[in-house]
């Protein structure tokens, strides 16, 4: 069935239907004995729901014939009984459910949760984060809806046929009429989803229209005040409101017409059920009684059969959820071990022999690449944005698979390492800095949570200095806010620079941060790297070229291949492609540069 | 000071405000006058009649069921067809009343929210900046969907179901009293009264829940959302089991939260009122019978009766739900738009064009709200015409600095003048039309490249190709399929950085304002457009004042006045060479230790 404006995704699979309900019963063996019970009593909730129109009928065609108190008596009293037990049937049945349920989502997004973070990069890189979080959350969410939904109609069903048992017995005419009536209540039901879900569609639109509309107003709030633009922004919100309101407006008609119109033809059957039952009475087939059981069975039914006509689209909703939150479980990580070597330090040789390497199919990024990097060696990658320089980068990491030759690490395959103790030893600084919403000393003891606070205040002073964290409100202590926002650009890179200091990586890969800061702190991330490189090899993707001058050796790449390499002083005097790289790209925050302009000026 | 608030104008007003006196008194007054506005009076007099209409037409059917029944059993044929009729009609009535009901709550629902949001987006429009400052846009727009959506929900169906419960409550009581002996009123009357207490009692329990519910849903995703914004962070440090636990506690939490709701939600006791209420009313009923009081059918049609108050029981569980979140959602709407706005227009004041020397005169500001103050004791000035560039660490008072100078925020002690005159003095309008911003987080509006040049005024394709020019932003506007008609943000072409940078440069020009204030902190992109940022930039800042927040040192090279801001005061200030000699903290940003030539320079300097 395919779900309008819903793009299947690529890691979706097709389960078959039998496959599907297989794996949610698999979910729900934990919680057997809570299934049984809820069936137990669900069973019996259902019976005594049907069983007081019956004896009810049982009363009234008795107090007709021959008003025996003490049947009557016993009757109604049963009646009031049935209805204790069958509100205590109930209450089992939800008690359960809610424990059996809530244990099967917890178990789903617990499983979904560590299929995820086993993915890799070139994971995340397809599906974005808001989609993977509503897989996780809402379809959770969904899932457990329709399983209540789900409880809820085999109740329905229940009450029905046991209604339609007795109803037979009483007069197999009616009867017929009656269960003739169900698919009438179906039809009605069912044609008016189509445009409903049209008309639903049409509607979030426009209130999506509605929305990022504010949205922007709100964002541009600044520019819109400056260029005093308020007249003209607010004339443009009311055209896309008052459309909203009309699309909705209409929707919202067609989806409260449903219940009108099963009344509608719940007023037939009953008029009809008057007038033949009417015959009926008349002819003495039938008593009163018994019209009033078919009556009751008329009324009652107007629900259960709104839950069923509903139920067949929210249940497609809950099994595709289900199937969404399985195929994020079952999508297999690209990136694979062979074997599972846990290594100690690293000497930190790194040798990159024939490797080829694509994010998407035939676009290599790498082909063919060798490189050799020596142990405790500081290299710096450098070249125009997507010329291969972070790809090199995430294949030592890890983060993603490549395609063909090999890359070794003091000589051992890098697909032979343990994943986790291999990443251990490896220290990464990303390109935009990451914090957690934390104090400051937990971000910094992210991965060594043993940490003593001497430890973090030494590491943070040798990471470009300890004296701004004086000037935090509460020290180490200070809650740096969602994603460390609280902290400045450059702040929040001596952060991770500390993080990784502390982790005492054996192979450090800096992808330098593109976002620019002001200079004294850009001073201050400069002393820093410089203090982090050393002792360990150390991989620098420039981005800025402040840092390269000197390191051991330059690699300049241009589209995945290394075009030349060396020391700043001899790659300058080649005059070659990092020579013009540098001079153009570099110059501005150069002083000597400014100083030659300044002159010619 | 400040004038008296019946003085102090909007900052934007849209047409009429019929709401605010309203907005003053309270959620549920505001939320009433929102109900009762205009033609919607009349809407609610119809609905509430279709209302008790469609009950009296239920009630009446049952009724005449049961009168028709009677008939039968006593063997009386005759009126079988006229019984049909009537009670197919009154069958059809029902619903097709019930069908102009809906349609009418409706359009009360969908008024209420296009009319709340209209409210609450002029608001926004209307807020000073420190409003702005001060709200973040998730927050704002939490406003703006969810809170103006639970306004619709209580309309339709929250209060039109309270309604038709209330109406379900009375009205098969009237008809009881009505058609069948009086004291068959206990039961419903009873029924009505344990309804209220155990709904008001159930009410009390479950609102905690949910509560805890919906807040530790909120949980569960931020910790996921943040957990997989650091993916990369967590797989470099190996942490993915840390991070698997983390979510895994969350999502036990909500687990535990469900079950709790559900043993609250199982314990719902007007369902148990219901059935024992009908079953007793059918043994009074019965017990009449016996006593000669009424007959068979007579019974059948008072049980029906009765079986209309299952409709407000089963309703009712959800509709508090709505209206706690309907109001709870209004409340948050009030505070934000009873907010006063800070800044007085002075429409009478000067406006006459100015000449660009700014001068700060001890200058002490506290943003609204805040404690500390955020720039302390700033004095300086700038001379008409000249480039000053401000340099400091983030969080040191750069930008807010700026924005004083167009007024976004008035400042708490000292003066800030502009030609030697307070700034207070000039009309705001005219004020803020001499000068110009270009942001740090540069913003376009989702329309054509031209309309974020031109912003609304009138100007001529030519003259907006050579403000492009300038702005060295013709060449990638000119390589667009429909070059300056080209649609920009979501549903367009997305800019990079330095382009969106350029095409405000080119609406500055444009605008051609005395004051330049540039915020130049974005990051260093590649070469080529480096270069053309830089030449855009050089010729903007011709023969006009400007304040550069900067990072590049090449600018601050060039300015004539730099301002060295350290937490809020100025820590040095003077041209690049007093700079060099006097503070020891910009000596050591220019002075690397590989830039060998710079030590030459700064031996020369001396």
């Amino acid at each position: 069935m395919a779900m309008i404006g819903l793009e299947a995704e690529e890691y979706d699979r097709k389960y078959s239907d039998i496959a599907l309900i297989k794996r949610i019963s698999s979910y729900f063996r934990p919680y057997l004995r809570n299934l049984v019970i809820v069936v137990i009593f669900l069973t019996l909730y259902s019976l005594t729901n049907s069983l007081v129109p019956v004896l009810t009928r049982f009363a009234l065609n008795n107090l007709a014939v021959n008003q025996d108190f003490v049947y009557l008596l016993f009757v109604l009293g049963l009646i009031l009984s049935i209805n204790l037990l069958n509100w205590i049937f109930n209450y089992f049945r939800q008690i359960n459910s809610a424990k059996m349920i809530g244990g099967v989502v917890l178990d789903l997004r617990k499983d979904a949760t560590n299929a995820t973070l086993k993915h890799d990069l070139s994971f995340f890189d397809k599906t974005p984060t808001g989609k993977i979080v509503s897989r996780i959350n809402s379809d959770g969410q969904d899932f457990s809806q329709t399983v209540e939904l789900s409880i809820e109609l085999i109740s329905s069903i229940f009450i029905i046929i046991i209604l339609i048992i007795f109803m037979v017995f009483i007069n197999v005419l009616l009867t017929l009429a009656f269960i003739i009536s169900i698919p009438l209540f179906f039809m009605v039901a069912l044609s008016f989803r189509k445009i409903a879900r049209k008309k639903t569609l049409l509607g979030q639109r426009a209130r999506a229209n509605v929305n990022s509309f504010v949205k922007e107003s709100v964002s541009g709030i600044q520019i819109a005040k400056t260029f005093r633009r308020e007249e003209k922004l607010y004339k443009r919100f009311n055209k896309v409101n008052q459309q909203s309101y009309e699309v909705n407006l209409k929707r919202a008609w067609v989806l409260n017409g449903i219940f009108p119109s099963l009344g509608i033809v719940q007023g037939v059957v009953i008029a009809l059920l008057v007038y033949f039952g009417g015959i009926g009475v008349l002819e003495g087939v039938i008593s009163g009684g018994d019209l009033y059981l078919f009556l009751q069975s008329i009324w009652l039914l107007l629900f259960p059969l709104f839950i069923i006509a509903s139920f067949w689209p929210a249940f497609q909703a809950g099994l595709a959820a289900a199937e969404r939150s399985f195929s994020l479980i079952d999508a297999e990580p690209v990136v694979k071990q062979n074997d599972d070597i846990v290594p100690g330090k690293f000497e930190g040789k790194i040798e990159f022999k024939n490797v080829t390497f694509r994010y998407e199919e035939n676009k290599n990024v790498l082909e063919n690449f060798s490189l050799t990097i020596h142990p405790g060696e500081t290299v710096a990658f450098v070249g125009h944005t997507g010329a291969g320089k972070s790809s090199i980068a995430n294949l030592i990491a890890r983060f993603y698979e490549f395609q063909g030759g090999n890359i070794l690490i003091d000589g051992v395959d890098i697909r032979d390492f343990n994943l986790e103790g291999y990443r251990n030893q490896l220290g990464f600084i990303p390109q935009t800095p990451f914090l957690w919403g934390e104090t400051l000393e937990n971000n910094i003891k992210y991965c060594c949570l043993t940490a003593t606070r001497d430890e973090v205040v030494d590491t943070l002073d040798k990471a470009g200095g300890y004296d701004w964290i004086e000037d935090l409100s509460k020290g180490l202590d200070t809650f740096i806010g969602e994603r460390g926002n609280l902290l400045s650009m450059g702040q929040r890179q001596l952060v991770v620079f500390a993080r990784v200091l502390l982790e005492d990586p054996s192979i450090l890969i800096l992808d330098e941060a593109t976002a620019s800061v002001d200079p004294f702190t850009e001073t201050r991330i400069q002393e820093a790297v410089e203090e982090i490189v050393e002792g360990r090899t150390a991989i620098i993707i420039a981005h800025r070229l402040w840092t390269v001058r000197h390191v051991d050796r330059i690699i300049v790449i241009d589209d995945g291949k290394i075009v030349e390499e060396g020391t700043h002083e001899k790659l300058m005097d080649k005059g070659g492609k990092y020579a013009e790289l540098y001079n153009t790209y570099f110059r501005h925050q150069s002083l000597e540069y400014i100083e030659e302009v300044k002159k010619l000026e | 000071m400040s004038k008296p608030i019946s003085e102090l104008q909007k900052e934007f007003s849209p047409e009429e405000d019929p709401y605010q006196s309203a907005r003053k008194k309270g959620a549920s007054r505001w939320i009433i006058a929102h109900l009762f506005h205009g033609t919607n009076k009349l809407i609610i007099v119809i609905v509430i009649f279709s209302t008790v209409l469609s009950a009296n037409l239920a009630s009446a059917n049952m009724v005449i069921i049961g009168q028709a029944i009677s008939e039968f059993l006593n063997g009386n044929g005759s009126n079988l067809i006229y019984y049909l009729i009537i009670i197919l009609l009154l069958g059809l009535g029902g619903p097709l009343v019930r069908l102009i009901n809906f349609m009418l709550r409706e359009i009360l629902a969908q008024r209420m929210e296009r009319d709340t949001r209209k409210e609450f987006y002029s608001s926004l429009l209307g807020k000073s900046q420190s409003f702005h400052d001060r709200q973040e846009t998730g927050e704002l727009m939490a406003r703006a969907t969810d809170d103006v959506r639970n306004l619709n929900f209580l309309v339709s169906p929250a209060l039109s179901l309270i309604l038709e419960s209330f109406t379900s409550l009375i009205i098969p009581a009237i008809y009881v009293l009505l058609f069948y002996p009086t004291q068959l009123i206990i039961t419903p009357i009873s029924f009505s009264i344990l309804f209220l207490i155990f709904l008001w009692d159930y009410n009390k329990r479950i609102g905690p829940v949910t509560r805890d519910l919906r807040s530790q849903y909120g949980k569960m995703n931020s910790v996921l959302n943040e957990a997989l914004s650091g993916i990369e962070t967590i797989k470099a440090t190996a942490q993915e089991k840390t991070e698997a636990l983390k979510y895994y506690l969350q999502a036990k939490e909500y687990r535990n939260f469900y079950v709790e709701r559900g043993k609250v939600q199982a314990k719902y006791l007007p369902i148990l009122l219901y059935a024992l209420s009908v079953t007793i009313g059918l043994g009074h009923a019965i017990f009449l019978y016996t006593n000669g009081l009424m007959g068979i059918g007579e019974i059948i049609g008072y049980v029906g009766l009765l079986t209309q108050l299952r409709f407000p029981t089963n309703i009712s569980i959800f509709v508090f739900g709505i209206i706690r979140l309907a109001t709870a959602g209004a409340e948050r709407l009030l505070e934000l738009m009873n907010q006063k706005t800070e800044i007085d227009e002075n429409i009478s004041g000067i406006s006459q064009s100015i000449d660009g020397e700014i001068e700060f005169k001890n200058v002490t500001f506290i943003y609204p709200g805040g404690d500390k103050p955020v720039l302390n004791d700033i004095s300086f000035k700038i001379e008409a015409g000249k480039t000053a560039a401000i340099v400091g660490t983030t969080g040191s008072g750069k930008t807010t600095l700026t924005k004083l100078i167009s007024r976004l925020y008035d400042i708490n002690e000292g003066k800030i003048l502009i030609d030697g005159i307070d700034i207070k003095d000039y009309s705001l309008k005219s004020l803020r039309s001499q000068i110009s911003y270009i942001e740090q987080d540069l913003f376009l509006f989702s329309d054509t490249i031209i309309e974020n040049i031109t912003f609304g005024r009138t100007s001529s394709i030519e003259d907006v190709k050579r403000v492009a020019k300038e702005a060295q932003a013709h060449d990638f506007i000119s390589n667009f399929p429909d070059q300056y008609e080209t649609e920009v943000g979501e549903r367009g072409v997305t800019l990079s950085g330095g382009e969106k940078q350029r095409v405000a440069i080119a609406r500055a020009f444009l605008t051609d304002p005395r004051i330049l204030i540039l915020d130049d902190s974005t990051s260093a992109i590649d070469s080529e457009t480096e270069d053309k940022i830089q030449r855009a930039i050089k010729n903007i800042l011709r023969n006009r004042t400007t304040l550069l927040i900067t990072h590049r040192l090449s600018q601050i090279r060039w300015a004539d006045l730099i301002i060295v801001l350290k937490r809020g005061k100025i820590a040095a200030k003077g041209t690049h060479e007093e700079l060099l000699l006097t503070s020891q903290e910009y000596r050591k940003i220019f002075v690397k230790k590989f830039d060998t030539q710079a030590e030459k320079i700064l031996e020369k300097v001396k």
